[in-house]
């Protein structure tokens, strides 16, 4: 087996008993993103000479005898929505096509002090918006099980990268599923966390009440290794990060065991629209944990049916907000034709430099929360944000998860849904609940389709539960033996 | 409710868009077609839940001092698109 085939869990043993180094498994990612990556294409910047400086340190570390953490030398690819200080981070926009950070995200602070090899930038739909990766102004990422279908979005780069074996571990964002989503299309394993368990400083704003960074491996216990290396209370950059009962020791504490676990499946979630080769995978799935020893039985969401305009009203809001900054003055695209005037400068500068998944977004957004329309759409949406939180909370008071499927469909094919906005919306409608009540999600794969493109399922928990999340999904992965899947390319 | 074409115009306008040219007109169909969409939270009942305030999120301030400072040079030239004499150039904005 090449190393690029193993999973981060092993690559640290192996470092660790200095049987391979850090050198040599970093020439092996990039010699397999040689080989592949102009058909999947999952990058925006590749850093090979950066990486390999970062692994001969590491080499130099451990030869020295220093005490490393379990990620070091590990490579690990980054959403390129994530600051890397010096490094191109384009959120895959004409806007800040030349942007270099003069700072690096909390996040990337951490995977530093753990020697984590950085390999790359990974590529996503232009400011996380959208579902399929297809938004990106530098070009599509290819499904790499099907290099017609689309990855999913918005991490559909960070996904792609993993279940390509170009990385065992990448980073990504979630704000309405766009971690969970791309992690089902691609067969591979993303964590939503909690919102707050991350720091969200360096991450380019969307919708900064949703935002959430997390991690993507090919098994459950390398995701909890990435999630341990990111957790964490960061109260000087990130007003709403919290401390959590689990920084650091997911992993530790994994335990395959779902004996007397409660598992509620959200009758809502598995009716019209959702196919019938998902329904039958995620309720296969279902019957798995029922042998385990778990609990499982029907309950009711019904608030999901409001879940999309929710999203879509809150999210737009906040985007329209969050994105006035970029004006063609102190950073990022400037258009070349500046008129006599500033405003034209703004106008030019913004309507050349966003896509227009972006602008729509921006729209959409600045209509929510103008004069005469901020009572109807976006005072009752955040009210109704409310009442979805109230409604979760009150299922946990029966059950420990809920199990629903990711996506409506499996992995699409690329340039099928562009023409239609609304159809691509509609394939959120399973992830953006999650996100409006601050909830921790987990996809990881349950199957295959007829055509062989992976399907996932989804396991929500309560806030923190995100031991409570792994531990089932290790359950499922050991009975399944969905694990470490590496795409045929 | 329905969004007319004008309204659109008035929304690219705050929003600092063009709303001229053809990718416009593909803009503004979509306005009306997502619109739409969102309008469905109208029939929502939401009880006498009325507040927007976030309860469970607590802000958590940190001291108001300065930790680290960046100069000009560090911070906005290597990314601004126009930097002469210590600042960002822009369009005449006094006339």
């Amino acid at each position: 087996m090449a190393l690029y085939e193993k999973t981060a869990a092993e690559l640290s043993e192996l470092l660790g008993k200095k049987e391979i180094s850090a050198t040599e498994l970093a020439k092996d990612i990039f010699a397999r993103t040689k080989a592949v990556e102009d058909k999947v294409q999952g990058y925006v910047t590749v850093t090979e000479q950066v990486a390999l400086a970062q692994a001969e340190a590491v080499d130099r570390k451990r030869a020295a005898g220093e005490a490393l953490s379990a990620l070091a030398g590990i490579p690990v690819a980054v959403k390129d929505n994530i600051c890397t200080k010096g490094t191109l981070t384009t959120c895959a926009s004409k806007m800040l096509y030349n942007f270099k950070p003069p700072y690096n995200a909390t996040v990337i602070e951490k995977l530093a002090a753990q020697d984590v090899v950085i390999t790359g930038k990974a590529n996503m739909d232009e400011f996380a918006m959208g579902s399929s990766c297809e938004n990106s102004a530098m070009h599509p990422t290819r499904n790499p099980h099907g290099l017609d279908r689309v990855p999913g979005g918005s991490s559909g780069g960070s996904a792609a990268l993993v279940a390509a074996g170009e990385a065992p571990l990448s980073l990504g964002s979630d704000t309405g599923g766009s971690i969970r989503q791309p992690a089902s299309f691609c067969g591979v394993v993303g964590l939503k966390p909690t919102y707050g368990a991350v720091s969200r400083y360096g991450l380019i704003a969307f919708a900064s009440s949703l935002d959430q960074i997390g991690p993507f491996g090919r098994s459950i216990e390398d995701t909890a290794m990435l999630l341990d290396a990111i957790t964490g209370h960061d109260p000087l950059h990130d007003s709403t990060s919290v401390k959590t009962p689990f920084e650091g020791s997911v992993r530790a504490n994994l335990k395959a065991d779902v004996r007397g676990l409660r598992i509620g499946l959200p009758k809502e979630y598995f009716g019209a629209g959702i196919s019938d080769e998902v329904r039958k995978h995620v309720m296969a799935a279902a019957e798995t944990y029922k042998s385990l020893g778990a609990e499982v039985f029907e309950i009711s969401l019904p608030l999901v049916e409001y879940a999309l305009p929710i999203y879509y009203i809150l999210s737009s809001a906040e985007a329209s907000s969050n994105l006035a900054r970029f004006d063609g003055v102190k950073y990022g695209y400037r258009t070349p034709h500046v008129g006599d005037d500033v405003v034209s400068l703004y106008v030019k500068s913004r309507s050349e430099g966003f896509g227009s998944e972006v602008q729509r977004r921006i729209m959409l957004g600045t209509y929510v929360l103008s004069s005469g329309y901020y009572d109807a759409y976006y005072k009752k949406a955040r009210a109704a944000q409310r009442k979805i939180r109230e409604e979760f909370a009150a299922v946990f008071e029966k059950c420990d998860l809920i199990l629903t499927p990711v996506a409506p469909t499996t992995a699409y094919e690329i340039g099928s849904k562009t023409a239609n906005p609304l159809e691509m919306y509609a394939g959120d409608i399973c992830t953006v609940s999650v996100n409006i009540a601050g909830l921790p999600g987990l996809t990881q794969p349950c199957g295959f389709d007829s055509n062989k493109l992976p399907v996932g399922m989804q396991l929500i928990g309560p806030r923190f539960g995100e031991q409570t999340l792994l531990n089932a999904g290790l359950a499922f992965e050991q009975a399944s033996g969905l694990r470490n899947i590496i795409a045929a390319l | 409710m329905a969004i007319s074409r004008k309204e659109i115009e008035h929304i690219a306008s705050l929003a600092r868009l063009d709303s001229t040219g053809g990718i416009f007109d593909r803009l503004a169909d979509d306005m009306q077609d997502i619109v739409g969409m969102v309008d469905k939270l109208a029939v929502l009942d939401l009880g006498d839940i009325t507040d927007v305030i976030d309860t469970e999120r607590k802000n958590a301030f940190h001291p108001d001092e300065v930790v680290q400072e960046y100069t000009p040079d560090q911070l906005i030239e290597p990314n601004a698109p126009d930097f002469q004499a210590g600042g960002v150039a822009v369009p005449r904005v006094v006339e």
